[in-house]
């Protein structure tokens, strides 16, 4: 029965169905958003207000024809998309929204989950370099390159933003962190600073406009996709959804408070937190133009990361004061 | 150095209707004298053949089917009609027998559905009664 | 260590077929090499066998966006060849659809430029004001592009007063939106960045390799044929030549935004002030003997066309010289010491119309990789030769 239990865990809710779900349903919302910033239309026609249309794109792929390069590392080339949706998988998992009473924790709420979450969340850009490497094909290869430099730019500040929270919380679990701003509300402001600087370097681990760069169409052609077609390109496809949902379920819970309220009213708030960070994050990306790889590097080091260090001290002050 | 100069315009435009049009649900309006498709009047045409002669994409083809009835033949092959209206223009009577309607949704499978013919016993040209016409200016001026 | 790596023929940068090699070595990119010739269509050719009527419909679709460029420049020099006149409110006309394919270019370049530099909202607001000089166009000609205006001798549509009054009204809520970009494209951080800088092309530079158009405008080269040599109504009509000093891809952005500010005075001036009268003189079926060059300012730039007759219905020869052409040099040049995260901003700031381009043909020996120039002559000796064995008549078959 336990057996039976954890099966479904792992594949229907919270597992890989409901993130396929949700996942696509993120997409549509964003592609819906975006459009609708630019003054047209978005997917309208596949199931009622084209909530079907990301689906659709993914079954398309799934039957499209499977090319592998020759020169390419077949093994490596044919197994980085199913590591990548498991890496993402295992990082929802770790979400608080199903862990909603800290008497029972379940399985996958521990003290030093917020930085299993994190790592995670690092190692799709090692696939994407992969993918990249293992394509042997040239683009590939600068758009992989590409992935590595931006990583040098804007996984510091992310780290400090995102751990600033759990500093003034004293705990390093993300139900204990929720449920720390749950009780003091106010507490959310001192890390407003914290929560621009993550929401940027979300921007840019997910690699949407402004730092698409690694996959820039207009330039290196499909950059570390170049090559990916069919059930391997779907794969890929559906973990940026996955990774997207799953990062904005992680800045819901350290900045915005978390779940709270039970087993469907958290369910209902953790769908509103995370699809409000998803329309910011879309307004980002309508917002600005693409930015050359050597600029990522200097804008984060010259903005963001003061920012972050700036916030962390902030941070450490008002504990201070507090105790 | 100024951020999200962009802002205000797209959350403006959030709420309003989109500039995009449910096609093909949804179908604009050509405007007056929008250049479509050609088409014959067999009534008015006294096959002179000028629209032949001029057209550039030698779409125009007309062939004597009996010589002692004046029956003649004309096919318009709209697969090869680049839309430019010169036939309309060069037909000599009035009214014209050549003229544009306002078709352009023209797509098909096979490029032989798309040419229309007509079999027609030429039109005697009415003697016309003699208009003034006004003096044009002269060239130079 | 230096890699050579091909942009085109098939890349998602370009919009035609072209070849650029690049030489590269890390990021930056040492040497360039332009191949033409994908979207040769035999155009000179085959003007040689349609009569003048017929040649108007021809050079329209020489390309889409300034197609009204090519027709009036081959129009012009037709009416010169023939020694016609045509009637003033005819060439004012015809001269109003040059301003609005001159808006109309420009927008869409606006647009090409913020989608290859990533600025896609920039994009898609662009094109949606576009569609305002697009149904002026569908108005007044018939269709949204080969407006198919031009007559030997004038223009075949003539304007109403409700038409012009559209015009008006739409040239007011263009220059606005006009504006508004000026505002973006000068203040967002990330697209200035993208353009400040790139594609460096300084004014001795731009002069020497016989740069046109927009490109040598933003070196600070004074060079606009409206105002070097006149054409018809462009004495009369007061603008300004819009140049930058910047020599980058910001510059050419910058004066082209400006050249739709003056478009619109122009466009405004010629509706207020239409005159009355005809809009074409009758032009006859065959031309004397004589050769005409006439110049024409595309959106692009300089457009040459040189037209010969012989005394019969169609021309002894047409040649074509569009723009783009003329700034390949200038591109190559721009390439050399740029990233290769600018090589689509680079290449799409001259506004490339590549199919305009591909009048000039390289042979390159399949074996040895070796290039040869063949003179014209040459190759109109072969081709002679061959029709004469081959036996054809007059107009080809048609195979279907």
């Amino acid at each position: 029965m336990a057996v039976l239990r954890t099966f479904l865990y792992l594949l229907v809710y919270p597992g890989l169905l409901f993130l396929f779900v949700y996942g696509t349903f993120c997409e549509w919302f964003d592609r819906k958003i975006y459009a609708r910033l630019q003054n047209r239309m978005g997917p309208t026609h596949t199931g009622r207000f084209g909530l079907l249309q990301p689906v659709a794109d993914f079954f398309k792929l799934l039957a499209k024809e499977d090319i592998v390069p020759e020169r390419a590392d077949k093994t490596l080339f044919s197994l980085l998309p199913v590591f990548g949706i498991a890496i993402v998988g295992a990082a929802g998992l770790l979400l608080p929204v199903w862990n909603f009473d800290l008497a029972v924790p379940g399985p996958t709420s521990f003290p030093g989950d917020i930085i299993v979450l994190l790592y995670l969340l690092s190692l799709p850009t090692l696939v994407f370099f992969l993918a990249g490497w293992a394509s042997t094909n040239f683009f590939s290869i600068i758009g992989g390159t590409r992935v590595l430099t931006m990583l040098f730019g804007y996984e510091v500040p992310l780290f400090l933003a995102v751990l600033s929270p759990a500093v003034l919380a004293g705990s390093w679990r993300l139900a204990e962190i929720a449920a720390f701003y749950q009780a003091r509300p106010l507490l959310v402001l001192p890390n407003l600073v914290g929560f621009v600087v993550a929401l940027i370097a979300v921007q840019a681990k997910l690699e949407r406009t402004p730092f698409d760069i690694p996959h820039a169409e207009t330039e290196i052609v499909g950059g570390t996709f170049t090559e990916y077609s069919g059930k391997k390109l779907a794969l890929f496809r559906l973990m940026i959804d996955i990774e997207m949902v799953v990062s904005a379920g992680l800045l819901a819970t350290v900045f915005l408070g978390g779940f709270p309220g039970g087993a469907l009213l958290g369910f209902a708030s953790f769908v509103v937190k995370t699809l409000f960070i998803i329309f910011l994050l879309s307004l980002i990306r309508a917002m600005t133009s693409r930015i050359r790889v050597d600029q990522v590097v200097l804008f984060a080091w010259k903005y963001l990361a003061p920012l972050a260090v700036a916030q962390l001290l902030a941070v450490i002050l008002i504990k201070g004061l507090r105790s | 150095m100024k951020v999200a100069v962009f802002m205000p315009e797209l959350l403006r435009h959030l709420f309003r209707k989109p500039a995009t049009v449910d096609y093909p649900f949804r179908k604009l309006e050509v405007p007056k004298d929008f250049r479509g498709t050609p088409y014959l009047r067999p009534e008015l045409c006294i096959a002179c053949r000028a629209c032949e002669r001029d057209c550039p994409a030698e779409a125009i083809e007309i062939t004597t089917v009996d010589e002692a009835e004046k029956r003649f033949r004309m096919v318009i092959h709209n697969d090869r009609c680049v839309h430019c209206a010169q036939c309309v223009e060069s037909c000599p009577t009035t009214p014209k027998a050549m003229q544009m309607d306002a078709l352009f949704e023209l797509a098909d499978y096979d490029r032989h559905n798309l040419k229309k013919d007509w079999v027609f016993i030429r039109a005697v040209i009415k003697p016309k009664a003699a208009e003034p016409k006004p003096v044009p200016p002269q060239a130079g001026s | 260590m230096k890699f050579e790596i091909p942009i085109g023929p098939q890349h998602p940068a370009l919009k035609e077929p072209i070849s650029l090699r690049m030489t590269v070595e890390g990021e930056v990119i040492r040497d360039a090499d332009i191949r033409l010739g994908y979207n040769h269509r035999g155009l000179e050719k085959l003007a040689e066998e349609k009569t003048w009527i017929q040649n108007i419909y021809l050079t329209e679709r020489i390309c889409g966006i300034c197609s009204h460029s090519h027709t009036s420049c081959y129009v012009q020099g037709v009416e010169k060849l023939m020694e016609l006149a045509p009637p003033r409110r005819g060439l004012y006309i015809r001269y109003l659809i040059s301003e609005l394919e001159r808006v109309h270019s420009h927008l869409l370049w606006l647009g090409v430029a913020g989608h290859e530099a990533g600025f896609d909202s920039f994009f898609m607001y662009t094109w949606r004001d576009r569609e305002v000089v697009m149904d002026l166009l569908e108005m007044i000609s018939g269709n949204r592009v080969h407006y198919a205006m031009n007559a030997i001798g004038g223009v075949r549509r003539d304007l109403d007063d409700a038409q012009r009054q559209k015009i008006l009204d739409g040239v007011a809520v263009l220059r606005k939106r006009t504006e508004y970009y000026f505002h973006i494209g000068a203040n967002e951080p990330s697209f200035v960045g993208r353009l400040a800088g790139v594609g460096r092309l300084t004014k001795e530079r731009a002069v020497a390799l016989c740069a046109v158009g927009p490109t040598a405008r933003a070196s600070g080269v004074a060079r606009d044929v409206r105002k070097d040599d006149p054409y018809a109504v462009y004495d009369e009509i007061d603008f300004e030549l819009c140049t930058a000093d910047t020599c980058d891809v910001l510059g050419r952005t910058v004066v082209r935004i400006k050249e739709l500010m003056e478009s619109y005075k122009i466009i405004e001036f010629i509706v207020r002030n239409l005159p009355a009268g005809e809009i074409a003189v009758r032009a006859p079926r065959k031309a004397k003997p004589n050769e005409a060059v006439s110049r024409y300012e595309a959106p692009r730039g300089e457009n040459i066309h040189y037209i010969k007759s012989n005394g019969s219905d169609k021309p002894e020869r047409l040649k074509v010289r569009a723009p783009t052409l003329a700034n390949y040099p200038a591109t190559v040049e721009m390439l050399r010491n740029g990233f290769i995260a600018d090589i689509p901003l680079i290449f799409a700031a001259i506004d490339p119309c590549i199919c305009c381009a591909e009048r000039s043909v390289e042979l390159i020996d399949a074996r040895s990789g070796e290039e040869r120039t063949v003179r014209m002559s040459d190759l109109r000796r072969l081709a002679a030769a061959r029709r004469r064995a081959s036996g054809l008549k007059g107009k080809a078959e048609w195979p279907f």
